[in-house]
Protein backbone atom coordinates (compact mmCIF):
# COMPACT_ATOMS: atom_id res chain seq x y z
CA UNK A 1 0.00 0.00 0.00
CA UNK A 2 2.82 2.34 0.96
CA UNK A 3 4.54 1.63 -2.34
CA UNK A 4 1.38 2.51 -4.22
CA UNK A 5 1.00 5.73 -2.26
CA UNK A 6 4.63 6.61 -2.89
CA UNK A 7 4.21 5.86 -6.60
CA UNK A 8 1.09 8.02 -6.76
CA UNK A 9 2.91 10.79 -4.93
CA UNK A 10 5.83 10.60 -7.33
CA UNK A 11 3.53 10.54 -10.34
CA UNK A 12 1.67 13.56 -8.97
CA UNK A 13 4.98 15.36 -8.45
CA UNK A 14 6.11 14.42 -11.95
CA UNK A 15 2.80 15.71 -13.34
CA UNK A 16 3.29 19.03 -11.55
CA UNK A 17 6.63 19.43 -13.35
CA UNK A 18 5.21 18.82 -16.83
CA UNK A 19 4.34 21.47 -19.35
CA UNK A 20 0.76 20.17 -19.52
CA UNK A 21 0.22 20.95 -15.83
CA UNK A 22 1.84 24.40 -15.97
CA UNK A 23 0.43 25.51 -19.31
CA UNK A 24 -1.59 28.71 -19.44
CA UNK A 25 -3.46 30.29 -22.31
CA UNK A 26 -0.55 32.75 -22.83
CA UNK A 27 1.87 29.89 -23.49
CA UNK A 28 -0.46 28.40 -26.09
CA UNK A 29 -0.92 31.76 -27.85
CA UNK A 30 2.85 32.35 -27.96
CA UNK A 31 3.49 28.83 -29.25
CA UNK A 32 0.98 29.50 -32.02
CA UNK A 33 2.79 32.76 -32.86
CA UNK A 34 6.08 30.82 -33.02
CA UNK A 35 4.48 28.28 -35.35
CA UNK A 36 3.19 31.09 -37.61
CA UNK A 37 6.75 32.46 -37.85
CA UNK A 38 8.08 29.04 -38.83
CA UNK A 39 5.25 28.61 -41.34
CA UNK A 40 5.95 32.03 -42.93
CA UNK A 41 9.66 31.24 -43.12
CA UNK A 42 9.23 27.81 -44.74
CA UNK A 43 6.11 28.25 -46.83
CA UNK A 44 6.40 31.92 -47.85
CA UNK A 45 10.20 32.15 -47.52
CA UNK A 46 9.93 35.43 -45.59
CA UNK A 47 13.42 36.00 -44.10
CA UNK A 48 13.81 32.27 -43.26
CA UNK A 49 17.32 32.71 -41.84
CA UNK A 50 15.84 34.91 -39.12
CA UNK A 51 12.25 33.77 -38.74
CA UNK A 52 13.10 30.10 -38.20
CA UNK A 53 15.50 30.76 -35.27
CA UNK A 54 13.12 33.38 -33.83
CA UNK A 55 10.04 31.17 -34.32
CA UNK A 56 11.74 28.17 -32.76
CA UNK A 57 13.06 30.40 -29.99
CA UNK A 58 9.48 31.46 -29.24
CA UNK A 59 8.58 27.78 -28.87
CA UNK A 60 11.54 27.20 -26.53
CA UNK A 61 10.81 30.31 -24.47
CA UNK A 62 7.18 29.42 -23.99
CA UNK A 63 7.41 25.82 -22.92
CA UNK A 64 5.64 25.92 -19.56
CA UNK A 65 7.46 24.52 -16.56
CA UNK A 66 7.40 24.73 -12.80
CA UNK A 67 9.43 27.86 -12.15
CA UNK A 68 9.53 27.22 -8.39
CA UNK A 69 11.41 23.97 -9.02
CA UNK A 70 14.54 25.93 -10.02
CA UNK A 71 15.19 23.70 -13.00
CA UNK A 72 17.45 26.37 -14.54
CA UNK A 73 16.03 25.96 -18.03
CA UNK A 74 14.32 29.33 -18.57
CA UNK A 75 16.04 32.17 -20.39
CA UNK A 76 15.49 34.51 -17.44
CA UNK A 77 16.88 32.02 -14.86
CA UNK A 78 20.41 33.07 -14.02
CA UNK A 79 22.98 30.44 -14.97
CA UNK A 80 20.78 28.50 -17.38
CA UNK A 81 22.19 27.72 -20.83
CA UNK A 82 19.73 30.01 -22.55
CA UNK A 83 20.40 32.76 -20.02
CA UNK A 84 24.12 32.57 -20.79
CA UNK A 85 23.46 32.69 -24.55
CA UNK A 86 21.03 35.58 -23.98
CA UNK A 87 23.82 37.71 -22.47
CA UNK A 88 24.99 38.49 -26.01
CA UNK A 89 21.67 40.25 -26.55
CA UNK A 90 21.42 41.83 -23.10
CA UNK A 91 24.97 43.17 -23.15
CA UNK A 92 24.65 44.13 -26.82
CA UNK A 93 27.61 42.24 -28.30
CA UNK A 94 25.76 40.12 -30.88
CA UNK A 95 24.66 43.10 -33.05
CA UNK A 96 28.20 44.49 -33.59
CA UNK A 97 29.37 40.99 -34.60
CA UNK A 98 26.51 40.82 -37.10
CA UNK A 99 27.63 44.21 -38.40
CA UNK A 100 31.13 42.80 -38.85
CA UNK A 101 29.64 40.15 -41.12
CA UNK A 102 27.48 42.68 -42.95
CA UNK A 103 30.56 44.83 -43.57
CA UNK A 104 32.42 41.82 -44.95
CA UNK A 105 29.64 41.10 -47.43
CA UNK A 106 28.74 44.68 -48.44
CA UNK A 107 30.04 46.28 -51.60
CA UNK A 108 29.98 50.06 -51.19
CA UNK A 109 30.84 50.62 -54.88
CA UNK A 110 27.33 51.76 -55.79
CA UNK A 111 27.48 54.40 -53.10
CA UNK A 112 31.02 55.53 -53.93
CA UNK A 113 30.14 55.73 -57.63
CA UNK A 114 27.12 57.96 -57.04
CA UNK A 115 27.63 59.60 -53.62
CA UNK A 116 24.53 61.81 -53.75
CA UNK A 117 22.51 58.63 -53.14
CA UNK A 118 23.82 58.67 -49.57
CA UNK A 119 21.43 61.51 -48.80
CA UNK A 120 18.46 59.22 -49.52
CA UNK A 121 19.78 56.96 -46.76
CA UNK A 122 19.63 60.00 -44.48
CA UNK A 123 16.11 61.04 -45.51
CA UNK A 124 14.68 57.59 -44.82
CA UNK A 125 15.71 57.96 -41.18
CA UNK A 126 12.69 60.24 -40.75
CA UNK A 127 10.98 56.90 -40.10
CA UNK A 128 12.98 56.51 -36.90
CA UNK A 129 12.36 59.99 -35.56
CA UNK A 130 8.73 60.02 -36.76
CA UNK A 131 8.11 56.80 -34.84
CA UNK A 132 9.95 58.24 -31.84
CA UNK A 133 7.58 61.24 -31.75
CA UNK A 134 4.50 59.02 -32.19
CA UNK A 135 5.67 56.64 -29.44
CA UNK A 136 6.15 59.52 -27.01
CA UNK A 137 2.70 60.86 -27.83
CA UNK A 138 1.25 57.40 -27.18
CA UNK A 139 2.56 57.51 -23.63
CA UNK A 140 5.87 55.67 -23.80
CA UNK A 141 8.79 57.01 -21.75
CA UNK A 142 11.53 58.78 -23.79
CA UNK A 143 13.98 55.85 -23.55
CA UNK A 144 11.22 53.40 -24.59
CA UNK A 145 10.18 55.70 -27.47
CA UNK A 146 13.79 55.77 -28.69
CA UNK A 147 13.93 51.98 -28.70
CA UNK A 148 10.60 51.74 -30.53
CA UNK A 149 11.56 54.45 -33.02
CA UNK A 150 14.60 52.53 -34.22
CA UNK A 151 12.26 49.91 -35.75
CA UNK A 152 11.85 52.47 -38.57
CA UNK A 153 15.48 51.95 -39.53
CA UNK A 154 14.53 48.45 -40.72
CA UNK A 155 17.68 47.07 -39.19
CA UNK A 156 17.25 44.17 -36.77
CA UNK A 157 20.73 44.20 -35.16
CA UNK A 158 20.59 47.99 -34.66
CA UNK A 159 17.12 47.72 -33.13
CA UNK A 160 18.30 44.99 -30.74
CA UNK A 161 21.47 46.89 -29.87
CA UNK A 162 19.66 50.13 -29.04
CA UNK A 163 16.78 48.46 -27.21
CA UNK A 164 19.17 46.40 -25.06
CA UNK A 165 20.67 49.70 -23.91
CA UNK A 166 17.57 51.90 -23.64
CA UNK A 167 14.65 49.62 -22.78
CA UNK A 168 15.65 45.96 -22.28
CA UNK A 169 12.12 45.07 -21.11
CA UNK A 170 10.84 45.85 -24.64
CA UNK A 171 13.50 43.79 -26.39
CA UNK A 172 11.22 40.95 -27.46
CA UNK A 173 8.46 43.15 -28.86
CA UNK A 174 10.86 45.54 -30.64
CA UNK A 175 12.97 42.73 -32.15
CA UNK A 176 9.98 40.72 -33.31
CA UNK A 177 8.35 43.85 -34.72
CA UNK A 178 11.54 44.92 -36.55
CA UNK A 179 12.16 41.50 -38.08
CA UNK A 180 8.50 40.95 -38.96
CA UNK A 181 8.28 44.21 -40.87
CA UNK A 182 11.66 43.58 -42.51
CA UNK A 183 10.20 40.31 -43.77
CA UNK A 184 7.11 42.20 -44.93
CA UNK A 185 9.03 44.91 -46.81
CA UNK A 186 7.90 43.42 -50.18
CA UNK A 187 4.28 43.84 -49.02
CA UNK A 188 4.53 47.22 -47.27
CA UNK A 189 6.61 49.29 -49.68
CA UNK A 190 5.27 48.83 -53.26
CA UNK A 191 1.82 50.45 -52.73
CA UNK A 192 3.44 53.63 -51.36
CA UNK A 193 6.05 53.61 -54.14
CA UNK A 194 3.26 53.58 -56.73
CA UNK A 195 1.17 56.12 -54.84
CA UNK A 196 3.94 58.72 -54.61
CA UNK A 197 5.38 58.48 -58.13
CA UNK A 198 4.06 59.43 -61.57
CA UNK A 199 4.26 57.04 -64.55
CA UNK A 200 6.90 59.35 -66.08
CA UNK A 201 9.06 59.25 -62.96
CA UNK A 202 8.92 55.45 -62.73
CA UNK A 203 10.67 55.03 -66.10
CA UNK A 204 13.55 57.43 -65.45
CA UNK A 205 16.75 55.73 -66.56
CA UNK A 206 19.72 56.53 -64.39
CA UNK A 207 23.26 56.97 -65.65
CA UNK A 208 25.50 53.90 -65.52
CA UNK A 209 27.63 54.23 -62.38
CA UNK A 210 31.33 54.91 -62.87
CA UNK A 211 33.93 52.26 -62.10
CA UNK A 212 35.32 52.52 -58.57
CA UNK A 213 39.03 52.02 -57.99
CA UNK A 214 40.28 49.45 -55.48
CA UNK A 215 42.14 52.20 -53.64
CA UNK A 216 38.86 54.07 -53.12
CA UNK A 217 37.23 50.89 -51.83
CA UNK A 218 40.06 50.41 -49.33
CA UNK A 219 40.13 54.03 -48.21
CA UNK A 220 36.34 54.23 -47.74
CA UNK A 221 36.07 52.05 -44.59
CA UNK A 222 39.19 53.62 -43.06
CA UNK A 223 37.98 57.17 -43.61
CA UNK A 224 34.45 56.12 -42.65
CA UNK A 225 35.65 54.72 -39.33
CA UNK A 226 37.64 57.85 -38.52
CA UNK A 227 34.71 60.10 -39.36
CA UNK A 228 32.31 57.99 -37.30
CA UNK A 229 34.66 57.80 -34.35
CA UNK A 230 35.14 61.53 -34.22
CA UNK A 231 31.59 62.64 -35.03
CA UNK A 232 29.32 60.03 -33.43
CA UNK A 233 31.41 58.02 -30.95
CA UNK A 234 28.25 56.39 -29.58
CA UNK A 235 27.77 54.67 -32.95
CA UNK A 236 31.26 53.20 -32.85
CA UNK A 237 30.28 49.67 -31.80
CA UNK A 238 28.10 49.17 -34.88
CA UNK A 239 29.79 51.34 -37.49
CA UNK A 240 33.30 50.46 -36.31
CA UNK A 241 32.60 46.78 -36.85
CA UNK A 242 30.80 47.46 -40.16
CA UNK A 243 33.81 49.30 -41.57
CA UNK A 244 36.25 46.78 -40.10
CA UNK A 245 34.40 43.96 -41.85
CA UNK A 246 34.41 45.96 -45.07
CA UNK A 247 38.17 46.55 -44.87
CA UNK A 248 38.69 42.79 -44.42
CA UNK A 249 36.74 42.33 -47.65
CA UNK A 250 38.32 45.10 -49.70
CA UNK A 251 41.94 44.90 -48.56
CA UNK A 252 42.40 41.78 -50.68
CA UNK A 253 44.94 40.31 -48.25
CA UNK A 254 42.58 39.05 -45.52
CA UNK A 255 40.32 36.85 -47.59
CA UNK A 256 40.16 34.12 -44.94
CA UNK A 257 39.12 36.56 -42.24
CA UNK A 258 36.53 38.16 -44.52
CA UNK A 259 35.11 34.76 -45.43
CA UNK A 260 34.87 33.80 -41.75
CA UNK A 261 33.23 37.10 -40.85
CA UNK A 262 30.58 36.91 -43.58
CA UNK A 263 30.15 33.14 -43.35
CA UNK A 264 30.50 31.00 -40.23
CA UNK A 265 30.72 33.89 -37.75
CA UNK A 266 27.66 35.78 -38.93
CA UNK A 267 25.72 32.51 -39.26
CA UNK A 268 26.60 31.48 -35.70
CA UNK A 269 25.63 34.85 -34.27
CA UNK A 270 22.42 34.91 -36.32
CA UNK A 271 21.44 31.53 -34.87
CA UNK A 272 22.20 32.62 -31.29
CA UNK A 273 20.59 36.03 -31.71
CA UNK A 274 17.42 34.73 -33.35
CA UNK A 275 16.98 31.87 -30.95
CA UNK A 276 17.50 33.91 -27.79
CA UNK A 277 15.43 36.89 -28.96
CA UNK A 278 12.62 34.47 -29.77
CA UNK A 279 12.99 32.73 -26.41
CA UNK A 280 12.87 36.07 -24.60
CA UNK A 281 9.35 36.76 -25.88
CA UNK A 282 7.39 35.12 -23.12
CA UNK A 283 3.66 35.49 -22.71
CA UNK A 284 3.91 37.55 -19.52
CA UNK A 285 6.16 40.16 -21.13
CA UNK A 286 4.97 39.95 -24.73
CA UNK A 287 1.18 39.56 -24.70
CA UNK A 288 0.46 43.09 -23.55
CA UNK A 289 -1.19 46.20 -24.94
CA UNK A 290 2.28 47.80 -25.21
CA UNK A 291 3.32 45.13 -27.72
CA UNK A 292 0.28 45.89 -29.90
CA UNK A 293 1.17 49.60 -29.77
CA UNK A 294 4.80 48.79 -30.67
CA UNK A 295 3.65 46.76 -33.67
CA UNK A 296 1.38 49.60 -34.82
CA UNK A 297 4.14 52.22 -34.45
CA UNK A 298 6.59 49.86 -36.20
CA UNK A 299 4.30 49.61 -39.24
CA UNK A 300 3.89 53.39 -39.32
CA UNK A 301 7.65 53.92 -39.07
CA UNK A 302 8.24 51.70 -42.12
CA UNK A 303 5.63 53.65 -44.07
CA UNK A 304 7.17 57.00 -43.03
CA UNK A 305 10.68 55.81 -43.95
CA UNK A 306 9.51 54.57 -47.36
CA UNK A 307 7.58 57.76 -48.13
CA UNK A 308 10.28 60.18 -46.99
CA UNK A 309 12.90 58.32 -49.04
CA UNK A 310 10.79 58.60 -52.20
CA UNK A 311 9.75 62.21 -51.58
CA UNK A 312 13.35 63.19 -50.94
CA UNK A 313 14.39 61.79 -54.32
CA UNK A 314 11.63 63.85 -55.94
CA UNK A 315 12.96 66.91 -54.11
CA UNK A 316 16.52 66.17 -55.25
CA UNK A 317 15.32 65.82 -58.86
CA UNK A 318 14.12 69.43 -58.78
CA UNK A 319 17.76 70.50 -58.49
CA UNK A 320 19.43 67.89 -60.70
CA UNK A 321 20.23 68.24 -64.40
CA UNK A 322 18.17 66.17 -66.85
CA UNK A 323 20.75 63.42 -67.36
CA UNK A 324 21.51 63.15 -63.63
CA UNK A 325 17.94 62.61 -62.39
CA UNK A 326 17.27 59.78 -59.95
CA UNK A 327 14.41 57.34 -60.37
CA UNK A 328 12.20 57.88 -57.27
CA UNK A 329 11.60 54.12 -57.14
CA UNK A 330 15.03 53.81 -55.47
CA UNK A 331 13.87 56.08 -52.63
CA UNK A 332 12.32 53.19 -50.71
CA UNK A 333 15.77 51.60 -50.49
CA UNK A 334 16.89 54.26 -48.01
CA UNK A 335 15.80 51.87 -45.26
CA UNK A 336 18.52 49.44 -44.30
CA UNK A 337 16.79 46.17 -45.17
CA UNK A 338 19.66 45.00 -47.38
CA UNK A 339 19.20 43.89 -50.13
CA UNK A 340 15.42 43.34 -49.93
CA UNK A 341 14.50 47.01 -50.28
CA UNK A 342 16.83 47.38 -53.29
CA UNK A 343 15.28 44.29 -54.89
CA UNK A 344 11.84 45.88 -54.52
CA UNK A 345 13.08 48.98 -56.38
CA UNK A 346 14.28 46.65 -59.13
CA UNK A 347 11.10 44.57 -59.43
CA UNK A 348 8.80 47.60 -59.27
CA UNK A 349 10.90 49.44 -61.85
CA UNK A 350 10.84 46.44 -64.20
CA UNK A 351 7.03 46.42 -64.06
CA UNK A 352 6.98 49.78 -65.83
CA UNK A 353 10.04 49.39 -68.07
CA UNK A 354 11.41 45.87 -68.55
CA UNK A 355 14.77 47.29 -69.67
CA UNK A 356 15.28 49.55 -66.63
CA UNK A 357 17.46 47.76 -64.10
CA UNK A 358 17.49 49.72 -60.84
CA UNK A 359 19.15 47.19 -58.53
CA UNK A 360 22.68 48.61 -58.77
CA UNK A 361 21.39 52.17 -58.26
CA UNK A 362 19.17 51.15 -55.34
CA UNK A 363 22.06 49.45 -53.55
CA UNK A 364 23.60 52.90 -52.96
CA UNK A 365 20.77 54.25 -50.75
CA UNK A 366 20.34 50.77 -49.29
CA UNK A 367 23.86 50.57 -47.84
CA UNK A 368 23.60 54.27 -46.93
CA UNK A 369 20.52 53.26 -44.93
CA UNK A 370 22.64 50.82 -42.91
CA UNK A 371 25.03 53.64 -42.05
CA UNK A 372 22.14 56.08 -41.46
CA UNK A 373 20.24 53.85 -39.05
CA UNK A 374 23.44 53.11 -37.07
CA UNK A 375 24.14 56.85 -36.86
CA UNK A 376 20.54 57.43 -35.72
CA UNK A 377 21.01 54.74 -33.06
CA UNK A 378 24.20 56.47 -31.95
CA UNK A 379 22.39 59.82 -31.71
CA UNK A 380 19.51 58.26 -29.74
CA UNK A 381 22.01 56.60 -27.43
CA UNK A 382 23.80 59.89 -26.93
CA UNK A 383 20.58 61.67 -25.95
CA UNK A 384 18.66 59.01 -24.06
CA UNK A 385 21.10 56.54 -22.45
CA UNK B 1 3.43 73.10 -26.07
CA UNK B 2 4.40 70.92 -23.10
CA UNK B 3 8.06 70.51 -22.09
CA UNK B 4 7.90 66.82 -23.15
CA UNK B 5 6.71 67.72 -26.64
CA UNK B 6 9.35 70.43 -26.87
CA UNK B 7 12.08 67.99 -25.84
CA UNK B 8 10.75 65.37 -28.26
CA UNK B 9 10.81 67.75 -31.18
CA UNK B 10 14.23 69.02 -30.18
CA UNK B 11 15.73 65.51 -30.10
CA UNK B 12 14.03 64.57 -33.38
CA UNK B 13 15.17 67.82 -35.00
CA UNK B 14 18.74 67.56 -33.79
CA UNK B 15 18.76 63.87 -34.73
CA UNK B 16 17.66 64.44 -38.32
CA UNK B 17 19.96 67.44 -38.78
CA UNK B 18 22.78 65.37 -37.27
CA UNK B 19 22.18 62.51 -39.71
CA UNK B 20 22.10 64.88 -42.69
CA UNK B 21 25.30 66.60 -41.53
CA UNK B 22 26.98 63.21 -41.07
CA UNK B 23 25.84 61.96 -44.47
CA UNK B 24 26.83 65.22 -46.16
CA UNK B 25 30.31 64.84 -44.71
CA UNK B 26 30.35 61.28 -46.02
CA UNK B 27 29.31 62.64 -49.42
CA UNK B 28 32.18 65.11 -49.34
CA UNK B 29 34.54 62.33 -48.25
CA UNK B 30 33.58 60.23 -51.26
CA UNK B 31 33.95 63.22 -53.59
CA UNK B 32 37.41 63.79 -52.11
CA UNK B 33 38.31 60.11 -52.59
CA UNK B 34 37.26 60.35 -56.23
CA UNK B 35 39.21 63.57 -56.68
CA UNK B 36 42.44 62.31 -55.14
CA UNK B 37 42.25 58.62 -56.06
CA UNK B 38 40.52 58.56 -59.45
CA UNK B 39 39.97 55.29 -61.26
CA UNK B 40 41.13 56.58 -64.64
CA UNK B 41 44.63 57.33 -63.45
CA UNK B 42 44.93 53.94 -61.80
CA UNK B 43 43.88 52.18 -65.00
CA UNK B 44 46.07 54.37 -67.12
CA UNK B 45 49.05 53.52 -64.93
CA UNK B 46 48.23 49.83 -65.13
CA UNK B 47 47.90 50.04 -68.90
CA UNK B 48 51.21 51.87 -69.09
CA UNK B 49 53.00 49.25 -67.05
CA UNK B 50 51.38 46.46 -69.08
CA UNK B 51 52.48 48.20 -72.27
CA UNK B 52 56.01 48.58 -71.01
CA UNK B 53 56.11 44.88 -70.06
CA UNK B 54 54.87 43.95 -73.53
CA UNK B 55 57.40 46.28 -75.08
CA UNK B 56 60.17 44.74 -73.04
CA UNK B 57 59.06 41.24 -74.02
CA UNK B 58 59.02 42.22 -77.67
Amino acid sequence: MNTLLSLADNLSKFWSYTGFFNAEIGHIVMILIGLVFIYLAIKKEYEPLLLIPIGFGILIGNIPFNEAANLQVGIYEEGSVFNILYQGVVKGWYPPLIFLGIGAMTDFSALIANPKLILIGAAAQFGIFGAYIIALQMGFAPNEAGAIGIIGGADGPTAIFLTSKLAPHLLGAVAISAYSYMALVPVIQPPFMRMLTTPKERVIKMKTPRVVSQTEKIMFPIMGLLMTAFLVPSGLALLGMLFFGNLLKESGVTRRLAETARGPLVDTITILLGLTVGASTQATTFLRVESVKIFAIGALSFVIATCTGILFVKLMNLFLKKGDKINPLVGNAGVSAVPDAARISQTTGLEYDPSNYLLMHAMGPNVAGVIGSAVAAGIMLGFLY
Amino acid sequence: MTPTVEKTLLIAGIGMVGIFVFMTLFYLLIIALDRFLPYQEERATEELSEDSITDEEE
